[in-house]
């Protein structure tokens, strides 16, 4: 079973193998020895294929950053056991996240209220901006999770609908 | 020159890059510096640098840099006896320019009178009008709310909706249909009374792909009022601005000379003090006024490195009533200088604003290279302010060569845990049509492909899948946990 | 230690003819052994799909460490059996590398008859339990079996190495401290139910996987219950209520992912320290060994030319080089294990007999492990050398190989007959691995000699009655039986009847023996100890 990173939302499998050599980097079919340096703070001498870069790192948890050639990336690794994880309810319409980040500045609906769907339930202030969340499917509000006033990130969670709950 | 400062103190009421910025100035001419701050920016480099760091409250963070009786209370117990605002927050707020003279102290800008009048955009507009100088059709609603929709209509599409008490680019939508107007103006009335506490609109036509031309102006107590030439600030998104430049690659010398005396003209007639900007919209060899800024503007640097001065000296040194050190002839820009806005955002997404704390931060320093930025490893970027965390300011003989200077920057530029636009200021350096300065305030709309992320290489797949892979312990455990013998053998199978 | 001298014309008639012969012999293997590993019926395929089931080999690829090695042991299991119906015998078994754990696997394989134990499944799935336990392996059952066949029930249920003894294995195996875990991705009905009951770890796919003693159809039959698998024995029921299994899955994905955690949380043994070196490719070409090899079993050729392909650097340390030429005796390291290894260049007589036990004793007292590479007729048979006491040498031989407690290590590189066999450490004497090369026979006696003496007997019988028999009645006498023993005693039937572990390409020997090694290793080694020997 392979490991798995997710960058910009795609899942990328890898095997990191050692041998006598060193290190080998099994990924799109290919073996690619590689080696990484440290140099002192984040900075770090990747060694790959013969060739080396100068790479940034930082860690957080399961992420990782790397800054390469002038660019910056997220990695993220994904643990198997959450990867093959058997979703037994897909949240779907029922649960509504945060499009991006910002403030609440207004929640119009309350717990046990019946929505329909296109229903306002609330409004995200972002930039200057103001986004109203509206309800994805019919059903009654089940919870709230966030105040009025709150700061959010993107993909927060923002109300959990009731579906059963609909006329 | 010796000075006789009036105040020893000076009280920032900002943050981020700003901050720092001023608190750096300050503590040069040998003043203390103070800062407020909210709680969220404790860790900044402004609050650290500053000799005295006052923690203010609100219900969000940004309500507490709108506190002014707060901060005027801060400035007493610090026993500041200046504030210099910055931009933004409190910076164009009459009254509170008028309560800090009353309280007997300094305000480092021009007076309340000139902010309340550039303040209101409607009047702003028509004092400038009057003056002579050139604006753009429009309908002002409170000329006659009944008949505005009409004479809204009238200006002809596309048009632009502003809120009268806005500015900054904040709250303006474009129109271009007609069946559009009625909704668009009540939205923007909505937002216009939310953020500004001021829902009266007004509606300019709007100039298809401008050119966004502004003039730095300058005045001080004894009526001298002169103008630091223009910037250039087309590439925006959302009415923003992304990369400011001095001097425009637009302009012929007439135009310019046109421009930058326009602008002093105005301020001259508004018997303008301390720093301010004239904004300008620039196509087919017209200009427009746009507004007036008083205050020190974001992109201020470019003038700054053209020029070779410090702004914030002399906004101190007017502030304490000095004359003007300079005068429009011994005012000679010379090279060429860039401002880069580094966002928290995410261009190819919409700009959508990001958020994560600064794992790690590399900041170029070379000659030429300016980087005047508001945080520092270990901070955390989080939806309560805006996203601009630091400005690279680039400076060379040539446009071609900052530009050169201004990639080799970016390409050292580094930091990890939240996203920013660092890579399409990129993409946009390497551009044909910003290369040749064919840039215009819709340049990033009809150019989608430097916002748009480009699909990695494997060659770079692989190189990043081997950092990461080799710097996540589980994945190095996994490897390790093979026996010498079998990792030898490798994939053999009998 | 010295590098063997090769004295191969690897450009002689000979040399290219063997050479012909054997990879045509091993190509045959490759193809058998595809098909027996990834041939099936469409409509197996489409059922495991349609039960949303992964194929074993999948399963497997997934439970094992990406980049690692696996050693699959009688891959054609049953191959002569079942009318060929039942390939592997439906059970895949090896040792691989699972989160850097060497472990012993057992896998159904549901394509075939539904994953269904028959004799010859019990048999592998018994030696890799028995292999488990002498070598002290932690193992991982991938359990989605349809049950015992029952119209072959006599041959796998009663006896003390049926399908009883798994469980047994499985109770001993965690006695010793040994952990198991079972992924139930299927059925596991009556007797199968114990294999996850009785590993230390279990973990159960929703929907497809069950534990229960009786299946639905054999409880509506004993009480008239109507209850569908799910509900009598599926997830739910074993990780919420009744605590029999431990790790609720949702999918074959997850269950194996989890498995693999589990097997992270094991600790790792404590190797056996025996003399190690950094491993050495050998000097000369293993893919010479198909030159070596003789198209003709009658053929001598000199072991030193297989050691030498086979050894680190194709060094070899020769013991008593003057004396009992016909057993080469000496030291070398494989994959960097030092390994004594005795192999035949001829007939047992008393000296070579004597040689090997000494030999054996030796690496018993040195701690070194035992490779016995087998070509061997027998013992010397005559006069002389029964008054020189060849039983009582033979007798020696095999009392020291019986007692050795260095783990022993057999490949049957052609010849392997009679008595021989025994002193070479056959299948009897517990070496924890026996591998074959393709073109190996195995039997009583050669094939030739068998016919022979059963024709002979027919002769004597005949010439009693005063009758003669042309040379057709002769050959009608011995070609059945020199057939049927031709077939009796090849590699393949002996492979089908699980008497060995597998049979290998000569080529593969080395990393088949360093997988074993160090497998063998993980069980401590005991001071030697033998019988009384016949002196």
């Amino acid at each position: 079973m392979l490991h798995a990173f997710l960058l910009d939302g795609e899942a990328h499998e890898l095997w990191l193998g050692r041998s006598r050599e060193g290190y080998c980097l099994h990924a799109g079919g290919r073996r690619i020895p590689v080696e990484l340096l440290e140099r002192g703070g984040h900075a770090h001498e990747l060694i790959i294929d013969g060739d080396r870069y100068h790479v940034l790192i930082a860690r957080r948890g399961d992420e990782v950053h790397v800054h390469l050639n002038g660019e910056s990336h997220l990695l993220r690794y994904v643990d198997n056991l959450k990867r093959f994880a058997g979703d037994p309810m897909d949240e779907g319409d029922a649960v509504t996240r945060a499009p991006m980040p910002g403030s609440i500045i207004a929640v119009s609906v309350e717990v046990g209220q019946r929505v329909r769907r296109g229903d306002a339930l609330m409004v995200i202030e972002s930039m200057k901006m103001e986004t109203t969340i509206n309800a994805a499917c019919d059903g009654a509000v089940q919870c709230l999770h966030v105040d009025v006033g709150q700061l959010i990130d993107k993909d927060a969670l923002l109300i959990t609908l009731d579906r059963s709950a609909s006329e | 020159m010796q000075t006789n400062w009036p105040f020893q103190s000076v009280l920032i009421a900002n943050r981020g890059e700003i901050a720092a910025r001023i608190v750096r100035t300050v503590q040069r001419l040998g003043l203390q510096a103070v800062v407020v701050h909210h709680a969220v920016d404790a860790d900044t480099p402004a609050v650290r640098l500053a000799d005295t760091a006052i923690e203010i409250t609100g219900a969000t963070p940004v309500a507490a840099y709108l506190d002014g009786t707060q901060i005027l209370e801060a400035a007493r117990r610090a026993g500041s006896g200046a504030i210099h605002p910055g931009y933004g927050f409190l910076s164009e707020n009459p009254s509170f320019a008028r309560q800090c003279r009353q309280a007997g102290l300094v305000f480092v800008g021009p007076s309340a009178e000139a902010i309340e009048l550039m303040g209101d955009k409607v009047r702003a507009r028509a004092f400038v009008a009057q003056g002579g100088f050139p604006v753009a059709p429009s309908a002002i609603e409170d000329d006659d709310p009944d008949s505005f929709v009409e004479r809204a209509a009238a200006v002809g599409f596309p048009l632009l909706i502003k809120p009268a008490a806005g500015g900054g680019g904040k709250g303006m939508r474009i129109v271009r249909e007609a069946a559009a107007l009625r909704t668009e103006l009540d939205r923007a009335r909505s937002e216009g009374q939310r953020y500004f506490g001021d829902g009266r609109l007004y509606v300019e036509r709007f100039i298809e792909n401008p050119r966004h031309i502004e003039v730095q102006v300058f005045g001080d107590e004894y009526g001298t009022v002169v103008h630091l030439f223009e910037r250039e600030c087309s590439v925006q998104r959302r009415f923003q601005k992304i990369v400011e430049e001095s001097p425009s690659p637009a302009l012929s010398p007439q135009v310019r000379d046109d421009i930058c005396a326009t602008a002093a003209g105005i301020a001259r007639r508004a018997g303008y003090c301390n720093a301010g900007t004239v904004e300008f919209i620039y196509g087919n060899g017209e200009f427009y006024f746009l507004e007036m800024n008083t205050r020190l503007q974001v992109e201020h640097p470019v003038t700054e490195e053209t020029l070779g001065i410090d702004l914030v000296e002399h906004q101190l040194r007017v502030a304490a009533g000095e004359k003007l050190a300079f005068s429009q002839e011994t005012l000679r820009p010379r090279g060429h200088a860039f401002e880069f806005r580094i966002y928290a955002e995410d261009p190819s997404r919409g700009y959508l604003p990001t958020t994560g704390p600064v794992l790690a931060l590399r900041e170029p320093r070379a000659a030429g290279i300016r980087i005047d930025s508001g945080i520092a490893a270990g901070q955390e970027i989080t939806a309560a302010f805006d996203p601009m965390l630091a400005k690279l300011i680039v400076s060379a003989a040539t446009r071609g060569e900052a530009i050169a200077l201004a990639r080799s920057a970016l390409d050292d530029y580094a930091l990890l845990g939240c996203k920013t636009n660092t890579g399409f200021l990129r993409r946009l350096l390497s551009h044909p049509a910003f290369l040749a300065g064919e840039i215009h305030t819709g340049f990033l709309d009809a150019h989608p492909e430097v916002a748009a992320q480009p699909p990695l290489s494997d060659e770079t797949l692989h190189r990043l899948l081997a950092a990461a892979a080799l710097a996540t312990r589980p994945v190095r455990d996994a490897a390790d946990a093979v026996p010498a013998l079998h990792a030898d053998m490798g994939d053999w199978r009998n | 230690m010295n590098r063997i001298e090769s004295a191969l014309n690897t450009r002689s008639a000979d040399f290219l003819a063997n050479r012909e012969h054997n990879l045509a012999l091993a190509a045959a293997l490759r193809q058998q052994q595809d098909a027996v590993r990834h041939q099936r019926p469409d409509r197996d395929m489409q059922r495991l799909a349609r039960q949303n089931k992964l194929f074993v080999r999948d399963r497997l690829r997934q439970l094992l460490d990406p980049g690692t090695p696996f050693l699959e042991l009688s891959t054609l299991a049953g191959n002569m059996e079942y009318d060929g119906e039942v390939p592997g015998a439906g059970v895949v078994t090896g040792i691989g590398i699972v989160s850097g754990r060497e472990v012993m696997v057992n896998a159904s394989d549901a394509s075939v008859k539904g994953g269904a134990w028959y004799p010859l499944s019990v048999k592998k799935i018994v030696r890799a339990t028995d292999i488990a336990v002498e070598n002290r392996l932690p193992m991982v059952h991938l359990c989605d079996s349809a049950g015992g066949f029952l119209p072959l029930q006599a041959e796998l249920f009663a006896d003390r190495h049926f399908a009883g003894r798994i469980f047994r294995n499985q109770s001993i195996l965690s006695k010793m401290g040994v952990p198991q875990v079972a992924i139930v991705l299927g059925h596991c009905t009556a007797g199968g139910a114990y294999v996850p009951a009785l590993s230390d770890y279990s973990v159960i796919v929703r929907g497809n996987g069950a534990i229960f003693l009786g299946g639905p159809p054999l409880v509506k039959a004993a009480t008239g219950e109507e209850v569908s698998a799910e509900d009598l024995g599926g997830c739910d029921v074993h990780t919420r209520l009744s605590g029999t299994a431990d790790y609720p899955a949702g999918n074959e994905y997850e269950a194996i992912a989890i498995a693999r955690d589990v097997v992270a949380q094991w600790q790792r043994p404590q190797k056996a320290q025996v003399e190690w070196q950094e491993p050495e490719a050998p000097y000369y070409d293993p893919r010479e060994l198909y030159g070596i090899v003789p198209r003709d079993i009658k053929v001598q050729f000199d072991m030193r030319e297989v050691i030498a392909r086979m050894v680190d650097a194709s060094r070899f340390h020769e013991y008593q080089p003057a004396y009992g030429p016909t057993l080469l005796c000496g030291f070398a390291h494989l994959w960097g294990y030092k390994v004594g290894i005795l192999a035949n260049n001829g007939v047992l007589f008393n000296d070579s007999a004597q040689k090997g036990c000494h030999f054996i004793a030796l690496c018993n007292q040195n701690r070194t492990p035992l490779i016995f590479l087998q070509n061997i007729t027998g013992f010397m048979v005559g006069r002389d050398y029964e008054r020189r006491g060849i039983t009582k040498d033979g007798a020696k031989m095999i009392m020291a190989v019986a007692g050795s407690e260095v783990p022993k290590f057999t490949v049957v590189c052609n010849g392997s007959f009679g008595a021989g066999n025994y002193g070479m450490s056959g299948r009897a004497f517990d070496p924890r691995f026996l591998f074959m090369w393709p073109q190996s026979q195995i039997s009583v006696m050669g094939a030739e000699q068998a016919a022979n003496v059963l024709a002979d007997v027919k002769l004597r019988q005949l010439a009693r009655d005063g009758e003669k028999l042309s040379p057709e009645q002769l050959a009608a006498i011995r070609d059945p039986v020199l057939e049927d023993y031709r077939r009796q005693s090849s590699a393949l039937y002996s492979t089908s009847r699980l008497w060995d572990d597998g049979i290998i390409d000569p080529t593969d020997t080395r990393n088949a023996l360093g997988i074993a090694l160090s497998a063998a290793l993980n069980q401590p080694i005991a001071p030697p100890s033998y019988g009384v020997f016949r002196i």
